[in-house]
């Protein structure tokens, strides 16, 4: 970090922002065709009915809120580092703080989708806001889903707004540094910043601000998420560990998709000398301690069903482990709690391939205890005769699919339009350690 | 600064040159009216005399507007028909928090946000004028208010100070 210099981190960011090979649109095309996959099997499902999907008595929750669930939970990782490691001065997230922003944008964008996509007829989304109609009818707060409606509104619209908050000094260089109509878009973008010291002053207080804000608000949101379940009384989803289990899970599989993107995001745009070995290990060793905490969780729900004595709740756990969705629960114990503790050892954790394929083991994990929680709880409730078992069918399978295809598509356009290392929080960081 | 003053920016390489350069102009009787600058400095923000930042009321505002909206919402909404839904009162006052609770961030982000744009005078339209756009990428740049006749002596103090080059606008 020493050799860097103002002008070598200008270099380095701006030089990703130069014209992409055919292999960059080639890899863009594919992942459009993804998105057009899992667009064209919405629209199959609109056409057809929401029947086409898995979801029947008694799982009707299946993999649109399994993904609604796990996108929300990756994006929030993003505002734990541009946020909450910003308000405690960890100097580490400077070089990953705008990818991990970035990704958060997205990640809500596609978690948005999937209540429409669960919801059936999508056009009537909009009972679930609070606008005058002819019926005159009106959603109910006291609701958790339409706490959720609220809360993931907001942190869109507040992520954004960071996000592009963030963005704007970094925009006037690439203005500085442009010509002709690049120039002027970045012009508009930019907004007319020129650094005056007035400037600054009010930008870096709004800019803490916002951290300020955006730190309640990630851990409210994943919260209320959480109480999509914990306030109905199915069992295994009725419990008070669910907030803080959420928001631990959500940072966990964050912080692995971080990893996910960063490994190759410094290896195709030669960011080496930026997001260094220093930055992934400390993202790794964060993960460690999510992980425990993660595994904590699942520790403390079996032990509380044990020791509540509710025959129902002993029975919907020891179901979760040996039952239907035994091979899931344990891809989601050893994936999220056993595998990443192989962080520990500091020659796995230093190394690019390891860290990698450990992270995508997470992100495995982290899916399938969404899957393990919301379908596996609703399966096995409480009347034997309305047990019931779930698979998700090639309709979810393609539009799964095609969430993915869309989140990687909008993030690499992303990486080689805009700067995807903040250059500013760079300078700063240097200039502190100078 | 007399209508007929002439703006001269000097570049410098460094925050630290900056700042004495600031002190030398000023101990000359010369007015600094800028600077631009890659990253925030508080010390350059001392030295110039600028007050502290008022965003934090804007902020403030929006957050108790958006306290007061969501539960008036909550409480609008709830009323207008009666119904009890799950057991729970009409008027249930802790989910309607959580709700009074979002939008208190919403309207504080959105304060936020209107707090940038009068504060920090943005969009600025005017960017341009005594600004080097050297000064987004390493360099730091001094504006120098001075009369006519001082032109030639402050450009040799800007000279003097470490100043890389000198650009100069006419008023």
């Amino acid at each position: 970090m020493s050799q860097l210099t103002f002008e070598t981190i200008n270099t380095t960011v701006l030089n990703t922002l130069s014209r992409p090979g055919k292999g960059y649109w080639s890899i863009i095309a594919l992942l459009f065709c993804g998105a057009a996959l899992g667009a064209s099997c919405w629209a199959y499902q609109i056409f057809v009915g929401v029947g086409v999907a898995g979801m029947n008595t008694p799982v009707h929750w299946g993999t649109y809120l399994i993904n609604f669930v796990f996108w929300v939970g990756i994006a929030h990782s993003g505002t734990l580092i541009s946020a909450i490691l910003f308000l405690f001065r960890a100097n580490w997230r400077n070089p990953i703080a705008r990818a991990a922003e970035t990704m958060t944008v997205f990640a809500v964008c596609v978690a948005g989708l999937f209540p429409f996509i669960h919801l059936g007829r999508a056009w009537l989304v909009f009972y679930m806001l609070p606008l005058p109609n002819q019926r005159t009818l009106w959603p109910n707060f006291q609701s958790p889903l339409m706490f959720d409606v609220i809360a993931i509104s907001t942190y869109l619209t507040v992520s954004s707004l960071f996000w592009y908050t963030g963005l704007v000094p970094d925009l006037a260089i690439i203005r500085d540094r442009s010509k002709g109509v690049r120039k002027k878009i970045f012009a508009v973008l930019s907004l007319g910043w020129s650094g005056k010291t007035g400037q600054w002053l009010n930008y870096s207080r709004a800019y803490m601000l916002f951290a300020g804000l955006a730190t309640p608000l990630v851990i409210s949101v994943h919260s209320v998420v959480s109480w999509d379940f914990a306030l109905s009384v199915t069992p295994g989803w009725h419990t008070t560990i669910f907030a803080p289990y959420f928001v631990a899970g959500a940072i966990h599989s964050g912080l692995a998709m971080v990893l996910t993107l960063s490994i190759p995001l410094r290896k195709i745009l030669k960011y080496e000398a930026l997001i260094t070995m220093e930055v992934l290990e400390a993202i790794a060793k964060t993960i460690v301690f999510t992980g425990i905490i993660v595994g904590f969780s699942y520790a403390t729900e079996l032990f509380i069903a044990w020791y509540s004595r509710n025959s129902i709740e002993m029975e919907t756990f020891w179901w979760r482990a040996f039952g239907h969705y035994a091979p899931e629960y344990w891809i989601m114990v050893v994936c999220n709690t056993v595998i990443p503790l192989l962080y520990l050892s500091k020659r796995i954790r230093t190394h690019v391939i390891p860290l990698f394929v450990i992270s995508i083991f997470v992100n495995i994990g982290m899916w399938f205890e969404r899957f393990v929680i919301i379908a596996g709880s609703v399966a096995h409730d409480f009347l034997p005769n309305a047990w019931g078992h779930y698979r998700p069918t090639w309709v979810e399978g393609g539009i799964m699919v095609g969430a993915f295809c869309f989140f990687f598509f909008l993030f690499l356009l992303f990486i080689r339009h805009l700067p995807s290392v903040s250059m500013t929080e760079m300078k700063e960081m240097i200039h502190k350690t100078e | 600064m007399s209508t007929d003053a002439i703006i001269v920016t000097g570049l410098f390489n460094t925050q630290e040159d900056t700042l004495a350069a600031v002190e030398k102009i000023q101990k000359q009787g010369f007015e600094v009216t800028e600077v631009h600058s890659p990253i925030p400095s508080n010390a350059l923000a001392r030295a110039l005399g600028r007050k502290k930042s008022k965003i934090g009321w804007f902020t403030l505002c929006g957050g108790i507007t958006g306290f007061v909206s969501g539960f008036s919402l909550a409480v609008f909404t709830a009323t207008r028909w009666s119904l009890i839904v799950g057991g729970k009162p009409i008027l249930s006052w802790i989910p309607f928090f959580v709700i009074a609770f979002e939008f208190t961030i919403l309207f504080a982000v959105l304060g936020n946000v209107l707090g940038i744009v009068t504060q920090v005078g943005l969009p600025d339209p005017d960017y341009e004028i005594n600004y080097d756009p050297e000064c987004s990428g390493s360099l730091y740049g001094i504006e120098v208010a001075s009369a006519p006749e001082n032109l030639d002596s402050l450009k040799d103090l800007l000279h003097h100070t470490g100043s890389l080059k000198e650009l100069r606008e006419d008023k």
